[in-house]
């Protein structure tokens, strides 16, 4: 199993989850995935690649480092988001009851191993 | 943004909007323009959708030559500006978009949004109206016709 | 009427000049009945103006009556005549931090401390403020506006913070790490400043406005309906963005030893001090 396709494994696992998806950063286009029925994963990748990078500009003006993780909280669900180094960003679309904890530790952990 | 069917306005106004695109051009694959934004000159449209028409049929040549069926787009990414060309069906016949994007914006963004403005030219695009026949001495005078409504004047 | 109130009324009505004015003002504002407890301070403080104890009640009132203003005042009054008085160094620091003068704060705490060690709530404020300098810095007009320390003269060149209410009064450290933005990016309240000193609040308001539309765009196009909270973990801050109204979006700014939940936490509750001011002031 490939680095990537292990990192996408391991956030699959997570109760909740929907959806995991390896993107770059600067495109926004879809590196690997593994999306559950009714997942878009172009949309997740383009928009959470864009939000994620806005967001990180408005950190660096506030005076602080970019983001090692970004939760987006919805009506529901949620968006999750750890970006790796080298342009990429791990990204995951988790339902209501998702175990974000444990998701946002996994991400980063995995996130850390793409670097 | 200007277009020659007012069925085109919706759907490339909110492409416009959600993609951040700098440039936009809609043209059928001979290179007569349906709509444009963001162009200041009807020498720089005509230019584009020609040279924009060219491309995709070099490159539709090409997927032929491979065996391969039709790219579903062309990117072309620059360093202070990026532009991407497709080809996509209406009802209306075979049209290419082309669109010129900074780094506001992402490939991934302008591609989804294109996709979806696709779609939505599909639902609008009236059905019952037969293209006529393009005559070579109505070509001038319908294209002097379609720069003066692109342009405003 | 309260027995304790009763015989303390009777005891200033029987003896206008004594001190029970100061116990009888003291149980009233503590019962609320701060109109009442107003007229007793104000008429002991007029028969005793160089009694600190007078000043002090007259400042707690005022402030519970939210006159910031002329709560700094009388506290002022007390320390000129009471230097080491550590309920007036309270009080003036717990203004400053209100107005989100952090720095001043500090350096009012630090005196009390210096004068009762042992008070355990000084420590603890102490902790707060500088969590609060630490993730904010010093505001740029902190220089201009902050009082030179009380001297023992009783001259007290003091500047009183600002009586204008703000969007974030009564939230944990203030307007310090709070951004109130409109939909056009634009600042309705708050300030940030980055560790380096310098107010980034109106750069970080114009890129919030755009995030907040992103991120709507996101979950409405992914399916999950509107957004309700962004959190951002940094390595060396965290951030929240969320949204009071429709037309708002609030971002918390805090020191990254704060856990992520904890300000999460704050921004609801700035969220929903910034509602209620939007309320009373739109």
């Amino acid at each position: 199993m490939s680095p990537t396709e292990a990192a996408l494994d391991r956030v699959t696992r997570i109760p909740g989850v929907r959806g995991v998806l390896l993107v770059t950063g600067s495109d926004g286009l879809v590196v690997a995935e593994q999306l559950m029925d009714g997942v878009d994963g172009r949309a997740a990748a383009a928009l959470t690649a864009s939000l994620v990078g806005r967001l990180s500009r408005a950190a660096e003006s506030a005076g602080l480092r970019p983001p090692a993780f970004v939760h987006v909280r919805g009506d529901t669900g949620s968006v999750l988001a750890a970006p790796a180094a080298v342009d990429l960003v791990l990204v995951a679309v988790v339902g209501p009851d998702a175990n974000v904890g444990l998701a946002r530790l996994e991400m980063i952990e995995a996130a850390s191993r793409l670097d | 943004m200007r277009a020659l069917e007012p069925w085109v306005v919706d759907p490339l106004q909110s492409f416009l909007t959600e993609s951040s695109a700098r440039l936009t051009l809609l043209m059928t694959t001979s290179g007569q323009v349906v709509a444009q934004h963001g162009f200041s000159r009807s020498l720089d449209v005509m230019t584009a959708a020609a040279l924009g028409a060219g491309i995709v049929a070099s490159t539709e040549e090409l997927a032929r030559l491979m065996g391969a069926s039709r790219f579903g787009a062309l990117v072309h990414h620059g360093v202070g500006q990026s532009c991407l060309l497709s080809a996509f069906a209406t009802p209306r016949g075979r049209w290419i978009g082309l669109v010129v994007f900074g780094p506001e914006t992402s490939v991934g963004i302008v591609q989804l949004f294109f996709d979806q403005m696709v779609q939505q030219l599909m639902t609008a695009a009236p059905r019952e109206q037969a293209a006529s026949p393009m005559l070579a001495e109505n070509f001038e005078s319908e294209l002097n016709a379609s720069l003066k409504a692109l342009f405003g004047r | 009427m309260s027995d304790d109130i009763r015989s303390l009324t009777d005891r200033l009505a029987a003896e206008p000049s004594s001190l029970a004015f100061l116990e009888l003002g003291e149980a009233l504002r503590r019962r609320g009945q701060l109109e009442a407890a107003y007229k007793v301070a104000r008429g002991g403080a007029g028969r005793y103006p160089g009694l600190a104890d007078a000043h002090d009640l007259m400042a707690r009132i005022l402030s519970d009556q939210a006159d910031l203003a002329g709560a700094f005042d009388s506290w002022s009054s007390a320390l000129q005549l009471d230097p080491m008085r550590v309920s007036a160094l309270k009080g003036i620091a717990f203004l400053y931090f209100r107005a989100g003068d952090a720095v001043a704060a500090l350096d009012h705490l630090q005196r009390a401390a210096e004068v009762d060690p042992d008070d355990p709530s000084i420590v603890q404020a102490i902790e707060r403020v500088r969590r609060e300098v630490i993730t904010a810095g010093p505001p740029p007009e902190a220089e201009a506006s902050a009082p030179s320390p009380v001297p023992a003269s009783p001259t007290v060149t003091s500047t009183p913070p600002t009586r204008s209410e703000t969007a974030f009064d009564g939230v944990d450290g203030g307007e310090q790490g709070q951004l109130l933005v409109d939909s056009n990016g634009l600042r309705l309240g708050g300030t940030l400043a980055r560790v380096d000193g310098f107010d980034a609040s109106d750069r970080v308001a114009a890129e919030l406005a755009g995030a907040s539309r992103e991120a709507a765009r996101a979950t409405r196009l992914l399916g999950l309906g509107g957004w309700h909270s962004i959190a951002l973990e940094c390595p060396d801050g965290h951030m929240v963005l969320s949204s009071p109204t429709a037309d708002t979006v609030l971002l918390t700014v805090r020191d990254h030893s704060l856990p992520m939940a904890r300000v999460g936490l704050l921004a609801e509750r700035a969220a929903r001090a910034a509602r209620s001011w939007l309320e009373r002031v739109g």
